[in-house]
């Protein structure tokens, strides 16, 4: 068994680091998405998470089956 | 500011809701089907185009492509109109999108029963298929970008997102996977060979999970949970780290679906790493998602829609820490190959993607029909069987596939294995059964479902335009330079899309440039030779007849493993495999040493099994194949095969196409005449032979190989 996983190591040189790499790539990756989330703008954010309930605004929250109204 | 009158489509929504109950219930039916072949093998099994081999990639094609497939497109139509506040651009296009998605799945129901398959995981639809799927997905792109470029609304809420994210990445996925050298109309060879082409099987299957399966899903979820319980998500800042930590980490997890195998080591050790840390997106989602109900969970108790929502939700929770931990590699030497795999796809499956289907259906059927819901207490009788169905299809199966395996590990105190397979098998059958219990409770529900909307739908009118008005959008004016508004604006879009994709491409290149370009990377053995010409013939009936769905032909290091089926398996042993045939469970056992070593056996031998399985191993659960007894084999490809192999690199000699057909005939002969020494007499030119041509072959390439290294 030993002999062809040597023989994996051999041949791609320095294939060790790959995984090193690929989490590197990841956690500089989410720090900036973290980052850009922290300054993100309060009013924005609000505005933004409530488009889906502004399309209509029918929805009642007693009765979750009432109709729309149609223009 | 001038409001602007429009309408939204929702002719196109109701298509696509029906598209996706009919196709659901068919699917499920499918797969109530299969599961109870496994319980009565010789009653419900009709040869040959419904053997389990031929209607189990049906069962997962239609539940994945087309039940929620088409669920997909009803939630993006209906809500993408809706957040950009426009029409979709083109009603053409998604009539184009519409009809040519339902005559895939048509195209799919008919040629999967034929045996015309790829043999590859949910990817299994021929060549002409797989460009068809590819134009008509760029349809759906096309509709979607226009729609996204014309709209009324600066900002692209999170789960517009999450369908850009989905439409790149399955066109990507499914463009690299689908990389095959057509021999025929209907017949292809995988580009790829052997442990090549597991790893980008396995990265578009997982990945179809990933970006099919989930992200639309989570899209659907931002959008209609947040309605359905009329107040916005918990957080969207949150909702931001969730889109892009899971699709940057979802691409790099497929190698775990090939722990243990000869795929290169540090190809698997990345795949845990970032399977395993997938955990932490996936639950930001989910805590997301239950906590968008904060201050209302009274209402969960009322409202039956929140209900199928909550518990969907809560499903992907559990898939998604089950997921993580069955990609250590400790866990998955048990879980691989077994049922355990089984009950973790359908905890996704039934609870993830078909509770979430449901909500959604029951929220927008009586909107779009502008009436209300015919029976809430129909809807609460589909919650409860829906949910009990999921359990009594799970815990059995989780129970079957932990018990197999230790059964499967077992050794006696003299040092041998404890058990046969087929024990293992006869001893499953209870559970079996008990899944096939759940899984029509599951349908019982989904059947109620279809009556209830369809009186909901008898008692409305569908509303297919529904007017709205929205202010256009304001213009925007660039101050650096001259660039106009509209250049600024269709930038974002664009530029997401090109975003994700680099973020998707970075862990398949990662993943996959090494293992195609070092050559070495795949370790050569002088003993491993091509098929010959009968061997190849009876190796594409084993494609046909999907036996890698049952049988694996992979043997892992372990010491249960080498007892049972022999040495393990290396790389260098599938160079010559276009597809790769190294399965993911074994209903049956492994067959890559079949002909060689304690399995080897006589061609009367497997005669008499393919004829009738149970009487030669009393219990087991096969699928009879007599008819390849009587049917011929058609050797008019044969040439036209062994040229294909030799453009994808098969050392086949120049000209050996010429000849190909008489070894053929010469090998087949010599089969056909150990049998009738038997007093089997069954001509040389039938499809048994094939088989048994290819079944003798597995693992002796090895075998030859110690021989000449011992003289």
């Amino acid at each position: 068994m030993l002999k062809y996983i040597r023989q994996y190591a051999e041949t791609i040189s320095g294939i060790e680091i790959y995984p090193m790499i690929s989490l590197l790539i990841f956690v500089l990756f989410f720090i900036a998405v973290l980052y850009y989330v922290k300054k993100m703008d309060k009013k924005y954010v609000d505005e933004v998470s409530n488009l889906p309930l502004e399309d209509d605004g029918a929805t009642d929250e007693k009765n979750p089956f009432q109709n729309l109204k149609h223009a | 500011m001038q409001l602007e009158k429009f309408s939204y489509d929702n002719k196109i929504v109701r298509n696509f809701a029906i598209a996706t109950i009919v196709w659901g219930v068919v699917g499920m039916l499918v797969g109530l089907w299969v599961a109870f072949q496994l319980v009565f093998p010789k009653e419900l099994n009709l040869q040959p185009y419904f053997n389990f081999g031929r209607l189990r990639p049906l069962h997962t094609n239609a539940v994945i492509f087309a039940f929620v497939g088409n669920g997909i497109f009803m939630g993006v139509y209906y809500s993408l109109q809706r957040l950009l506040k426009t029409r979709m651009a083109s009603d053409l296009l998604g009539k184009i999108h519409f009809w040519g998605w339902q005559l895939i799945i048509v195209a799919a129901a008919i040629t999967l029963p034929l045996g015309i398959t790829t043999s590859k995981e949910y990817a299994e639809l021929e060549w002409p298929i797989d460009i068809a799927i590819a134009v008509i997905w760029v349809v759906f792109g096309w509709n979607m970008f226009a729609t996204i470029l014309k709209r009324r609304e600066r900002h692209l809420y999170v789960a517009i997102w999450f369908y850009i994210a989905t439409f790149v990445t399955v066109a990507v996925l499914h463009i690299v996977n689908s990389f095959e050298l057509p021999i025929s109309f209907l017949k292809s060879y995988s580009w790829y060979a052997g442990v090549q082409d597991a790893l980008v099987q396995w990265w578009y299957g997982h990945n179809a999970v990933a970006f099919f399966l989930t992200t639309p899903y989570l899209g659907l979820m931002y959008y209609f949970m947040p309605k359905a319980a009329n107040r916005p998500v918990f957080s969207y800042r949150l909702s931001i780290i969730h889109f892009w930590a899971l699709i940057f980490i979802y691409i790099w997890a497929g190698p775990h679906h090939l722990l243990y195998t000869s795929l290169p080591n540090w190809a698997q050790s990345l795949g845990i790493v970032f399977s395993f840390t997938l955990i932490f997106p996936s639950w930001g989602g989910m805590i997301n998602g239950l906590l968008t109900l904060r201050g209302a969970w009274d209402k969960v108790r009322e409202d039956v829609i929140l209900k199928f929502m909550v518990v969907a939700v809560t499903a992907y929770g559990m898939s998604t820490f089950e997921g993580p931990m069955l990609s250590l590699k400790t866990i998955n030497a048990i879980s691989h190959f077994t049922d355990w795999t089984i009950a973790h796809v359908h905890v996704g499956g039934l609870g993830w993607n078909g509770m979430l289907t449901f909500g959604i259906l029951y929220w927008l059927i009586p909107r779009i029909f502008n009436t209300q819901l015919y029976s809430k207490r129909l809807a609460n009788i589909h919650f409860w069987i829906g949910t009990l169905g999921i359990l009594f299809y799970a815990v059995p199966m989780y129970w079957a596939g932990f018990t197999q395996a230790s059964m499967w590990k077992q050794f006696t105190e003299t040092g041998q294995l404890k058990y046969q397979f087929l024990e293992t098998v006869t001893y499953l059958k209870p559970f079996l059964a008990t899944r096939g219990f759940g899984g029509a409770l599951f349908l019982a529900g989904a059947i109620i479902m279809m009556y209830n909307l369809f009186m909901t739908i008898k008692q409305g009118k569908l509303v297919a335009n529904e007017e709205a008005e929205a202010p256009a959008l304001e213009k925007v004016y660039h101050k650096h330079g001259s660039e106009h508004w509209h250049r600024w604006i269709e930038r974002k879009p664009v530029q997401f899309l090109v975003l994700s994709l680099v973020v998707i491409l970075i862990g398949g290149i990662v993943e996959m440039v090494p293992t195609f370009l070092v050559k070495s990377n795949i370790p050569t053995i002088a003993s491993v030779k091509p098929y010959t010409p009968l061997e190849l013939q009876g190796r594409d009936i084993y494609v046909r007849e999907g036996c890698y769905l049952c049988h694996s032909q992979m043997i892992r290091p372990f010491r249960s493993e080498t007892e049972r089926y022999g040495e393990y398996s290396k790389a260098g042993e599938f160079v010559y495999d276009h597809p790769f045939q190294w399965g993911s469970k074994r209903t049956g056992p492994d067959l890559q040493r079949e002909g060689t070593g304690n399995n080897k056996k006589s061609d009367l031998w497997h005669f008499n099994h393919m004829d009738d399985p149970q009487a030669i191993s009393p219990g087991s659960i096969m699928p009879s194949y007599s008819f390849m007894i009587d049917k011929n084999l058609d050797t008019s490809t044969t040439a036209a095969k062994i040229r294909a192999m030799q453009t994808l690199g098969v050392p086949y000699e120049k000209g050996y196409d010429q000849i190909a057909n008489m070894e053929l005939m010469e090998q087949a002969s010599r089969i056909a005449g150990n049998l009738a020494k038997d007093s089997v007499n069954v001509p040389a030119n039938r499809e048994i032979i094939a088989i048994i041509a290819y079944l003798q072959r597995l693992g002796t390439d090895i075998e030859k190989g110690k021989i000449a290294e011992n003289q």
